[in-house]
């Protein structure tokens, strides 16, 4: 069974490590073997966090199927879920997400160390908050109750800002302002939203909000409390019209961050898209938004496209391309009907696929940026001929751009074809064809993209000598999209727990 | 043979690594490394033949998405296996001929592995019954495509390559939402599987969207006018190996996915409920038919680069496989099964088990199956023989050209026999399938009015297209050698142009054997098409 330790140790482990990390990068400055030493500290970390997850995971997973989720209060032990107090749910859906969120972050972590120098002075705070953060984001996936999910979930969107901010350019101050004021206005929306529910239902649990909603009378003001959540959530997640802050922020921080951001942060935003607002505060039983949600998914995919389309700056491409991924995450959630037995699943599953493959492409095409940027390859005109020039790189960005354009056997297709998939089984079929519309305006750039790697003649033809190290975590990611293409199954069989629990939902 | 199909799929993949090294050390090794592994695979096809031709139908299947429903299925039938075959026969020659044809090259490593990943697409979009694995195989028949075109093709290759790529994939994510919907409406990821389920009156309307979304999307491989823009310029920039390839092979593999995917799978669900429409969409198909024949067989009379003729005459060679599927006889089978159904009730089980009957005597299937194995033999040898026509006089343009059969005697004797299979003589290959797709047509006349109109124009077309191919030579092999660049005023020393070397002679050899053997003793490929798996 899962107790209160299970849960919380790998959140407190990792916020220990993190505080560590200062004294102890300090005391590293000294050898002469910085990054070695750094890399040692982050394997202990990350040993200890695994340890810590895969307890979990045991743990969780000997509990019977039929009881869907496990409710751990802290303070009281009764298991009545008290009004306000600090409540941890496990389902399978957040050890699944637990799990990605630290094996994504380990491959991440291990760029940043050897992207961001450990001898440059204040990078241990860097690492620091890359590592509370994904303690954050645990904490935020395993929330019980609404106010949990939100201190958690706003601590990882809020630090967020300071992974912008590392280098302090003049582009990127201006891009975290930018971030940090549409965060605040999110937090506002979302907490004015979860005073109004407070006021309706007198609970913030999950499955005690739930429960009061589906047997609310009047729902003028849940639509009124709807409203400002689903705006609130809709900034955070960059749901068009509410994207700009999202491809500034990812162009101006430091290509490690960028990585950091859309492979776990943005996947964040998506769970609690997800789990708030179509499990927990208006699943279909509810409130039927789900045309409004295909409409937000459409603008969403074409809007993050057709930008992309007319990109110059890579970076600012592939930011706009996770504008592209909100889109299509969103059509996968048109089709999820929480508690219905009967109805196939499969926009959970294709939601859940993508959070992992989308999430590791796009980090892999910003670590890849990361490195050619660094030889001041930044636009389209820069990077003509690089296929000759640097191509272990432009292997990798290859790698990444066939799995955007959902090319089998790579990882982005499986995730592609359960999301239009599913949108059909939502009788939203035109969403699909929309969706394969825009895919093809995607293979339009990317194969932009590809044709001026390869096919153009470089300004200059010399080799560049390939930062190896560097490429080691990007070769591990691109082994992912290619191994988790050709056996989606590796991710599908554990998520099809979430599936099998559908009908015991309360 | 037990693991006989899978081990189709691995030993190009895993001969990969050693085909790079190979490459690295020598370029003839690393082609004869393919070359030896299409023939392995050739037996390996081979050893499944009895077992196909006693069953009809041979599969192999293991586990693989357990949670979609999908397994790593495999199959072959007398359509699979002959297509399979010339399909591995056509990369053996297209690696003989790789070896000296694209000496000096660079990256010829990179080259030859993308061949061998080519082919492992190639192959296993005929074998495979599950549309997951389908589709993989489809997508992997593009993306070492675009670099080859890309990579090594001539002038603005990667153009070419660019468009080849968008226009496929973009016709390809309409197959994944036909396949998508299959999945969804029936729960089935597996084409036979699928196509009794879908034998079901509630999915009437949802089939006749998937019927469309699967056939457009598979339209524009076939390169039918007027999705055919992408095929002249990929066809002609290619290096020839990769034109034969794409022109034997590729845009063949489009019309067998008709046949297999829309017309057998999804097209019975339609037939049962609603005939018209059925009929009316095979009508389209037919219309469509032969605006591709006319299309391509004009612009084939006009056009001047030696290359880009052969690309157009595959346009309208599509158009002749297009209206040899049209053919399909659902409309007579829905007949039957209708008569037998209101008998005695059984209707899906009886209306599929016609349709295999009626199909497998149906002579215009046949003769479409027939002509896509024809035509990728005889087209393939068309293109390898151009490719040598360039390779040694460094020119494209067939108004430059002229009496090349004196000086390149092998290359001239097999492209007139190549170009007059094309046309559609005796005793070469083309000319059965061709025959037997208008005796299919006459058949079917007899029971569909609509199809006299477009058979006496798919006639007209054919005397089109003996005249471009005579056209094309007498341009460039009969005739006066024209002087070399007669405007230049410089004299420049005459560069001696001599006939292939031996090893692209071989593999040019390989498929003239199978063009006459084809046109002269069919009967080994007709006996192997009748075993016809269709449910």
């Amino acid at each position: 069974m899962v107790s209160v330790f299970d849960v919380v140790f790998p959140i407190a482990s990792l916020v220990a490590f993190a505080l560590l990390t200062i004294p102890v990068f300090k005391l590293f400055r000294k050898t002469t073997h910085k990054t070695a030493m750094a890399l040692v500290w982050f394997a202990l970390v990350f040993a200890v966090a695994f340890a810590g997850v895969a307890n979990l995971a045991i743990q969780y997973y000997q509990v019977p199927i039929e009881q869907s989720f496990v409710n751990i209060t802290l303070g009281s032990t009764s298991d009545a879920p008290s009004a306000v107090s600090g409540t941890f749910m496990i389902d399978a859906i957040s050890v699944y997400m637990t799990i990605i969120m630290v094996a994504v972050s380990a491959a991440i972590i291990l760029y940043s160390v050897l992207y961001v120098n450990p001898a440059e002075r204040p990078s241990e705070r860097y690492f620091a908050i890359m590592l509370i953060l994904v303690a954050a984001l645990i904490g935020a996936v395993c929330a019980g109750d609404l106010l949990t999910l939100f201190i958690f979930w706003e601590a990882a969107a809020a630090g967020s800002s300071f992974l912008m901010l590392y280098r302090k350019s003049r582009q990127s101050i201006n891009a975290t302002l930018k971030y940090i004021v549409m965060i605040v206005i999110a937090s506002a929306f979302i907490v004015f939203g979860l005073s109004l529910v407070y006021g309706i239902t007198g609970t913030l649990n999950f499955w005690a909000v739930k429960e009061a909603l589906m047997a609310l009378g009047d729902k003028s003001l849940l639509v009124l409390a709807f409203i400002f959540i689903a705006a609130g959530y809709a900034i955070e997640a960059a749901i068009v019209p509410f994207h700009f802050w999202l491809p500034d922020a990812y162009n101006a921080a430091p290509a490690s961050s960028s990585a950091f951001l859309s492979a776990l942060v943005d996947q964040g935003s998506y769970y609690v898209l997800i789990r708030v607002l179509i499990f927990i505060l208006t699943p279909t039983a509810v409130l039927d938004w789900r045309l409004m949600l295909a409409f937000m998914a459409a603008f969403t995919m074409i809007v993050g496209n057709m930008f992309a389309l007319i990109q110059n700056n890579i970076k600012l491409l592939i930011g706009n391309i996770c504008v592209a991924d909100v889109g299509y995450n969103l059509v996968a959630m048109t089709s999820i009907v929480p508690g219905v037995v009967g109805v196939a699943t499969l926009g959970l599953q294709g939601n859940l696929y993508f959070f992992l493959i989308g999430g590791i492409t796009t980090a892999l095409a910003f670590m890849v940026v990361g490195i050619m940027n660094h030889y001041g390859f930044k636009t389209m005109k820069d990077f003509a001929g690089i296929g000759r020039r640097m191509p272990l790189s432009s292997f990798a960005l290859l790698i990444a751009a066939l799995s955007f354009a959902g090319v089998p056997p790579l990882g982005g297709f499986m995730a592609k074809y359960l999301v239009f998939t599913s949108a059909i089984e939502a009788n939203y079929a035109w969403l699909a064809v929309i969706g394969v519309l825009m895919s093809v305006v995607q293979t339009a750039y990317l194969f932009r993209l590809v044709n001026v790697m390869y096919a153009k003649k470089p300004a200059d033809d010399r080799k560049i000598k390939e930062p190896i190290k560097l490429l080691i975590p990007v070769f591990i990611l691109v082994g992912a999209i290619i191994i988790l293409g050709l056996f989606p199954n590796i991710v599908l069989d554990p998520i099809q727990r979430v599936v099998e629990q559908f009908p015991f939902l309360p | 043979m037990a693991f006989s199909l899978l081990l189709v799929f691995l030993l190009p993949i895993l001969s990969l690594p050693f085909v790079y090294f190979a490459g690295k050390k020598s370029s003839k090794a690393a082609g004869t490394l393919v070359g030896l592994v299409a023939l392995a695979n050739i037996g390996l096809v081979l050893s499944a033949v009895p077992e196909v031709i006693n069953n009809t139908v041979y599969t192999e299947s293991y586990t693989w998405i357990s949670v979609l429903n999908s397994h790593f299925s495999l199959f072959l039938d007398g359509i699979s296996a002959s297509i399979a075959i010339i399909t591995l026969v056509l990369i053996v020659a297209a690696a003989f001929f790789s070896i000296r044809y694209m000496d000096g090259k660079k990256n010829l490593p990179v080259y030859y592995c993308l061949l061998s990943l080519l082919s492992v697409g190639l192959v296993g979009v005929f074998i495979t019954s599950n549309f997951l694995l389908f589709y993989f195989c489809w997508e992997l028949m593009l993306v070492p495509a675009y670099f080859i075109i890309g990579g090594w093709g001539y002038r603005d290759s990667y153009k070419a390559a660019f468009k080849l790529f968008i226009f496929t994939h973009a016709g390809a994510v309409f197959v994944l939402l036909g396949i998508g919907a299959i999945y969804i409406t029936t729960g089935q990821s597996d084409m036979f599987a699928a196509q009794t389920a879908l034998l079901n009156p509630a999915y009437s309307e949802i089939a006749k969207w998937i019927l469309l979304a699967l056939t457009a999307g598979f339209a524009v491989k076939m390169a039918v006018v007027p999705v055919h823009m992408w095929l002249p310029d990929a066809h002609s920039e290619a290096p020839a190996t990769m034109s034969a390839l794409l022109s034997g092979v590729i845009i063949s593999a489009g019309a067998y996915a008709i046949l297999r995917l829309s017309l057998v799978t999804v097209l019975p669900a339609v037939t049962l409920n609603d005939l018209a429409f059925a009929t009316s969409f095979l009508h389209g198909l037919a219309i469509f038919g032969v605006i591709s024949a006319f299309f391509g067989a004009f612009i084939a009379l006009v056009e001047t680069d030696i290359k880009r003729i052969i690309a157009y005459s595959s346009i309208a060679h599509m158009g002749y496989v297009m209206f040899g599927l049209s053919l399909f006889p659902s409309a007579i089978a829905l007949a039957l099964a209708q008569s037998s159904a209101s008998a005695g009730g059984l209707a899906t089980a009886q209306a599929a088990l016609t349709l295999t009957a009626i199909v497998a005597a149906s002579v215009a299937v046949l003769g479409t199956v027939l002509h896509i194995l024809t035509h990728a033999v005889s087209k393939g040898l068309l293109f390898l023989s151009a490719g040598s026509v360039m390779h040694q006089t460094e020119e494209r343009d067939i108004r430059k050209m002229g009496g090349l059969a004196s000086k390149m005697p092998f290359t001239g004797v097999s492209s007139v026999i190549a170009a007059l299979s094309i046309a559609g003589s005796p005793p070469f290959a083309c000319f059965w399938s061709e025959l037997f797709i208008f005796v299919g047509a006459f058949e079917i006349i007899k029971h569909d009015g609509f199809y006299t109109l477009p058979t006496v124009f798919m006639l007209i077309a054919t005397v089109l297209s003996l005249a471009y191919s005579l056209r094309f030579v007498n341009k460039v092999f009969l005739g006066k050698s024209k002087p070399e660049s007669a405007e230049e005023s410089e004299p420049e020393p005459k560069k001696k142009i001599w006939d292939v070397p031996h090893s692209m002679k071989l593999a040019m050899a390989i498929l003239v054997v199978f063009i006459v053997v084809l046109g002269t003793y069919p009967a080994f490929f007709i006996n192997l098409i009748k075993a016809v798996a269709l449910i």
